[in-house]
């Protein structure tokens, strides 16, 4: 997914600068066409109906998962600069209610798998619990790293659970 | 409209050629940070965290604080060639900048502080034992200097558009967008100058409450601040702030690339309505930084969503289209100040792309707090503002003589692009790669990334200190 990101970013950033490159390059060349004006318009609300679509197809369905009636609830406790859950063995394919809370500063919780990709976080914050919703499809040992930067330790602020098949 | 001559030397001159020394000074030092920083992330260097974060801290400040102050001095520049300005005012926001610039140097330096400039509540009161309770009221002390010193200057440029046109209201041209006629409309200067001041003042006094609250609480820590509220009003006054060094930065486009082009840059009803969108959209945007808060209202992420995506929209259909149309067939000859001043519209038009993806909650979910995040801001100050700041003061010294670019010019103008331009890339890289921000140490299997990232930062020092030392240079010539 992020590799998608990355190269979906790119390829804008580089659609972006040729449009300005055209008028660096052309300096000595003619001037604008009279139907400059009507260009711009024409960049203008293409980019307004582009936003439009991409928010309502973005947000439809609303990017922050709801858990459903069964999701099994884990709770995530937090501190500087220790990670501490219910359990460290979550059912493969079970959807997961994580509830995140801090004793002390706001942290991060960052989920990552075993080749480091992150695959979800949320904010932790003193006197709140931030909920998150994630159902794993791979087993294997998962990592927690700190996304929030909470002191001298922060990056040292790791913690591990596995992901196994049910019954196993 | 009325063709002032921007050339003519003017009382005053002589501090802002003093500020952007200062300025071009510590981004060169700072950038020295950064590049110790990115070394040690690759693995090169073995510093204690506690330092890492306090340079991470300074680094933050005082990059954010040059571009405020550099932004600040080339709108003031410009502002007074259209209305008078008191230079006493400007010297008293000076001070006032320098000894906030010492406490916070004083407090990271000496105090050991090191909870970022974006700093989050509790953490300054928590620092579990790096630093003492002093230092980081030093070091927020040190803000409050800075915002009060902001505070007058744009009360100065207020007092000054209000006699001249009459009322804020007619100095941000909103009655010309709304109908009004097209007599009297301010010139573009002064439209920035009157809608940054206007949001700026705003999003200060935000961060005066937050940093007063922070103060009280280190003092009584049992004065307790929301920790969410506290967020959203840092986050409020951090990007509107770092947002209003570019939006006083651009002046220097407005005005400085018509010397070149012979093609005035005109207020049209385009131009105020950006304008008019842009004071809007800063406030509403931050939203953005609290996408993984699900705590707040779903209305506010999905503005803070929606409104990243519509602030690109004045920035690329008017800023960016229209330097393209005032560029194309002028016959401008490249010059060092007039390339410098173009990479900074055109490094800040590409940098808000992966901030505006970035800004999509389902994004967010997989790059908040990676270094996607430095990825596109680096871009957009290092190519952008600070691009426009170098500009401004290449331009301020410029040799009437030489009127095209020499090869040293072109080599340190080619060495600015390429290493800020590869190193900027590597933070989103990296960020893809889900390494995540401010963190001291790096894994083993991020370390390649970093070391590639250190090799561009020595360009790009060595770019930059090269265009310090030209403006020395210039500024002995021109004594
Ligand atoms: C040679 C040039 C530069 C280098 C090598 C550099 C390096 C860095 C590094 C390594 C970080 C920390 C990344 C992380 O979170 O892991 C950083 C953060 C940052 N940089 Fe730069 N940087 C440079 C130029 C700039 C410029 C020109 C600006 C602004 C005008 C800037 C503003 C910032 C800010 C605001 C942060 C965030 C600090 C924080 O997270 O608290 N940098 N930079
Ligand atoms: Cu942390």
């Amino acid at each position: 997914m992020q590799t998608l990101i990355l190269i979906v970013t790119l390829l804008v950033m580089m659609g972006v600068l040729a449009l300005i490159m055209r008028a660096v390059l052309a300096t000595e060349g003619p001037e604008p066409s009279a139907n400059a004006p009507k260009t711009r318009s024409k960049v203008i609300w293409s980019m307004v109906v582009l936003g439009l679509v991409v928010s309502v197809t973005s947000l439809r369905e609303w990017p922050h998962t709801q858990a459903g009636g069964d999701a099994l609830v884990v709770n995530i406790e937090s501190g500087q600069w220790w990670w501490d859950t219910d359990t460290t063995e979550i059912p493969l394919g079970q959807q997961v209610e994580f509830r995140v809370t801090t004793e002390d500063v706001n942290q991060g919780l960052g989920i990552y798998n075993s080749d480091m990709q992150l695959l979800v976080q949320v904010q932790a914050m003193p006197s709140y619990t931030n909920k998150v919703v994630y159902t794993f499809e791979e087993p294997g040992t998962y990592q927690i790293l700190c996304m929030e930067f909470c002191g001298i330790a922060h990056h040292a602020m790791t913690y591990e659970f596995d992901v196994v098949e049910a019954g196993a | 409209m009325s063709t002032i001559d921007i050339s003519q030397p003017a009382k005053g001159d002589g501090l802002i050629k003093l500020t952007m020394l200062l300025g071009g000074v510590v981004f060169l030092l700072m950038m020295v940070f950064g590049l110790v920083m990115r070394a040690q992330q690759g693995g090169w260097l073995d510093l204690d965290p506690a330092l890492f974060y306090q340079l991470l801290t300074a680094h933050g400040a005082g990059m954010v604080g040059s571009a405020a102050l550099s932004g600040a001095a080339i709108l003031w520049y410009f502002t007074g060639r259209h209305v008078p300005l008191r230079s006493g005012i400007y010297l008293a926001f000076l001070g006032l900048f320098l000894l906030g610039v010492v406490l916070i140097l004083g407090a990271i330096f000496v105090g050991g502080y090191g909870g970022a400039w974006t700093f989050l509540f509790p953490l300054p009161a928590l620092s579990g034992g790096a630093w003492e309770a002093w230092a980081a009221i030093g070091f927020i002390l040190g803000y409050l200097f800075i915002g009060v010193g902001f505070l007058l200057f744009y009360l100065e440029i207020g007092i000054q558009l209000v006699k001249r046109y009459g009322g804020l209201l007619k100095a941000l041209g909103w009655h010309y967008l709304f109908g009004g006629s097209a007599e009297d409309v301010p010139p573009p200067t002064l439209i920035a100058a009157a809608s940054v001041l206007v949001f700026n003042t705003i999003g200060i006094v935000f961060g005066a409450a937050v940093i007063a609250a922070s103060i009280i609480n280190l003092i009584w820590p049992d004065f307790a601040v929301d920790p969410l509220f506290a967020k959203n009003a840092i986050y409020f006054f951090g990007h509107v702030f770092i947002n209003a060094t570019i939006y006083m930065a651009i002046t220097a486009v407005y005005e400085i690339v018509p010397t070149y082009t012979g093609r005035p840059w005109k207020t049209t009803r385009l131009f105020v309505g950006a304008w008019f969108a842009v004071v809007i959209f800063v406030q509403a945007v931050y939203f953005h930084h609290l996408l993984q808060d699900v705590n707040i209202p779903a209305w506010a992420l999905a503005v803070g969503q929606i409104v990243s995506y519509a602030s690109g929209v004045p920035l690329i259909g008017v800023t960016m289209f229209s330097l393209a149309l005032y560029l194309k067939g002028s016959g401008l000859k490249w010059d060092l100040p007039a390339s410098l001043l173009v990479l900074g519209v055109v490094g800040w038009s590409i940098g808000v792309i992966p901030a505006i993806i970035d800004g999509m909650i389902a994004v967010n979910k997989l790059m908040h707090n990676t270094q996607w995040v430095p990825g596109h801001f680096h871009t957009y100050l290092l190519l952008g503002e600070v691009a426009m700041a170098f500009g401004f003061a290449a331009w301020l010294v410029r040799d009437k003589a030489q009127t095209a670019m020499s090869a040293l010019d072109k080599l340190v103008f080619r060495a600015y692009v390429g290493g800020g331009a590869g190193f900027a890339l590597i933070f989103l890289w990296s960020g893809a790669s889900s390494i995540p921000r401010r963190w001291a140490v790096h894994y083993e299997a991020w370390q390649f990334q970093s070391q590639l990232a250190t090799v561009f930062a020595c360009v790009v020092v060595l770019a930059t200190l090269g265009l310090v030392l030209r403006y020395v240079r210039g500024l002995l010539r021109s004594a």
